[in-house]
């Protein structure tokens, strides 16, 4: 296991695509949820009757331990820029046909695709780490008085994770069948960006309640909308109340559809030819 | 004898193509063995196969004796097809990468490799760099790695300059000298009849033949005649009888005999009695081209 680790960092330790990401994930992160931050305390600085109506509807979404959560939803969005080096490193692999010369060198099939679910989770790990140092920033920014509740919510730490994984799992998985970078981003993109957005809209239209099994939504409702949106009459609140009560049954869905992703990643690989 | 890998009735097809039809070989150790056919005959999917690229639809094959698990597979160093590296990784960190999954060679070993192939002074620039020549070259440097006691090359002087070829030719000459199995697939029969002790002929996906080099360029002996008068000396021999088959060619004329029954001096004497006086007088012994192009013309 630990010589597999090591083979992947010599892989990515010089590649510039990681860098950039990483690059890239430490700028956005901390840049989209202080934009929101920033609106936040535009609106709620006013003196007028909306600032103080704004102020008690809202809260403070960013102060401890609400800033887990925020901060976890604002992010999960930005799943696509980790998805892109995913995708790269799995189709890199293809286009040096370096999937071939690693077996040639004596790994066997599952150790390579033991390496790849390696790499997914590593750089899953780097973006949470992201997430954490963002939210304790802006926790401490928001609020100091209240960084004594830093313990509490502490599962959105898990759940960021866990959603991050499994998001870039099915990246990682387009990658591998597709074999192409620039045709497994499109789909990738086309699906998480419009397709699915749309299935979404078009269901709860039709009131048929299958959204939650989509396989982005699947993850996206283990982070619920923060708990704010839940402020804003009583039709929200039941909502945000039956949200959070599926976190659980969706985290277990979650794990499901990763672990089926991996298995067939495993088995397939097994049995193809590598060409 | 001891056996490096031995093939059982392997068959391979893509889809209604027949690559490979049931093809059964062994590998002698400390052997130089070739592997000819034309192009599209199976030579690749044949070395695919034993290294587990590719999975064959029957058959089994079998390194060392003991089976094809990923660690046998440690033990051979080898180039299939094109060099496959990390375009944006340099040589030695590709090496590193190559040394730490298959456990051979060590740091001084990969500068040793890059050494011996002529590539040290460009050992840190990035793959994606090279020329043909030189990413074969690497590929060949990172087959030798760690010394391993098989090498299985995928016609190894691809994309090399004459000087490149005659380095690596005289490369595996000496590496065979030392012991060292190598199994080498080429359509370059001139590079494989210098250095093979064994052969094994592919055609369209059936092995034609395979066994010694002696053993199977020896199927017969052919001696060839020249004289002033063509006509007579092709007369005197027609009469003369005791041979296979008789051919004429280039203003020569061949005898072909089964393997060991050519007798030069009663020959010569014969036509000397019959008034003809030779101006060549040749034991032939077949070319590895020539016994190729008898196996693989249609």
């Amino acid at each position: 296991m630990l010589s597999l680790l090591k083979i992947e960092w010599l892989k990515i330790r010089k590649y510039p695509a990681f860098w950039w990401m990483l690059g890239i994930v430490l700028l956005t992160y901390p840049g989209i949820n202080g934009i929101f931050l920033n609106v936040y305390q535009q609106f709620t600085t006013r003196k007028d009757a909306a600032g103080s109506f704004a102020k008690m509807v809202l809260g403070n979404p960013f102060s401890f331990p609400e800033t887990w959560h925020t901060v976890a939803y604002f992010s999960s969005f930005f799943v696509l820029l980790p998805a892109i080096l995913v995708i790269m490193l799995i189709t890199n692999e293809y286009g040096f046909r370096t999937h071939r010369q690693n077996i040639i060198d004596g790994w066997s099939r599952s150790e390579f695709i033991t390496g790849k679910l390696m790499d997914v989770l590593i750089i899953s790990g780097v973006v949470t780490v992201v997430y954490i140092a963002t939210s304790i920033g802006y926790g401490i920014y928001a609020d100091a008085d209240n960084m004594n509740r830093w313990m509490e919510q502490l599962q959105y730490i898990p759940l960021f994770f866990l959603q991050t994984f499994a998001q870039l799992s099915i990246a990682f998985f387009l990658g591998f069948l597709v074999k192409k970078a620039f045709i497994a981003l499109g789909i990738f993109l086309f699906y998480y960006l419009i397709v699915e957005n749309i299935l979404v809209a078009y269901l709860k239209y039709k009131k048929i309640p299958i959204t939650r099994f989509l396989p982005f939504e699947i993850s996206d409702n283990m982070l619920v909308a923060p708990a704010f949106v839940g402020n804003f009459g009583k039709d929200a609140k039941a909502g945000y109340e039956t949200a959070l009560a599926l976190v659980p049954q969706q985290a277990v869905l979650t794990i499901v559809l990763t672990t089926l992703i991996w298995l067939a990643c495993f088995r397939l690989h097994n049995r193809k030819d590598l060409s | 004898m001891d056996t490096v890998l031995s093939l059982e009735a392997i068959s391979k097809s893509y889809g209604r193509i027949q690559a490979l039809k049931e093809v059964s070989f062994t590998v002698p150790r400390g052997s130089v063995y070739g592997i000819l056919g034309p192009n599209g005959s199976g030579k690749t999917t044949l070395m695919s196969i034993v290294l587990d690229v590719l999975k064959a639809n029957t058959g089994n094959y079998n390194w060392f004796g003991k089976g094809n698990h990923p660690s046998e597979r440690k033990k051979i160093g080898s180039l299939l097809e094109t060099p496959n590296f990390y375009h944006y990784l340099s040589a030695t960190d590709n090496l590193n990468i190559t040394s730490a999954i298959s456990g051979r060679g060590t740091p001084e070993d990969i500068s040793r490799v890059l050494e011996l192939v002529k590539l040290s002074e460009r050992k840190n620039s990035r793959f994606s760099t090279y020329s043909l020549g030189m990413k074969q070259r690497l590929a060949i440097a990172a087959a030798l790695l760690g010394n391993p006691e098989v090498l299985l090359l995928d016609e190894p002087t691809n994309g090399l300059d004459p000087v490149g070829i005659m380095e690596i030719r005289d490369l595996i000459k000496s590496l065979a000298q030392k012991g060292i199995t190598i199994i080498i697939a080429s359509h370059l029969l001139d590079e494989v009849e210098k250095v093979c002790t064994h052969v094994a002929i592919l055609k369209k996906g059936t092995l034609l033949t395979s066994g010694h080099v002696n053993e199977v360029l020896a199927h017969e002996d052919i001696v060839e005649l020249a004289a002033a008068n063509m006509e007579a000396l092709k007369q005197c021999i027609a009469d003369m009888g005791g041979y296979s088959a008789l051919k004429e060619e280039h203003q020569r004329l061949q005898i072909h005999y089964p393997a060991g029954t050519a007798n030069m001096e009663a020959i010569n004497g014969y036509c000397f009695r019959n008034g003809i006086t030779l101006q060549l007088l040749l034991n032939k012994k077949r070319s590895l081209e020539s016994k190729f192009f008898e196996l693989t013309n249609d």
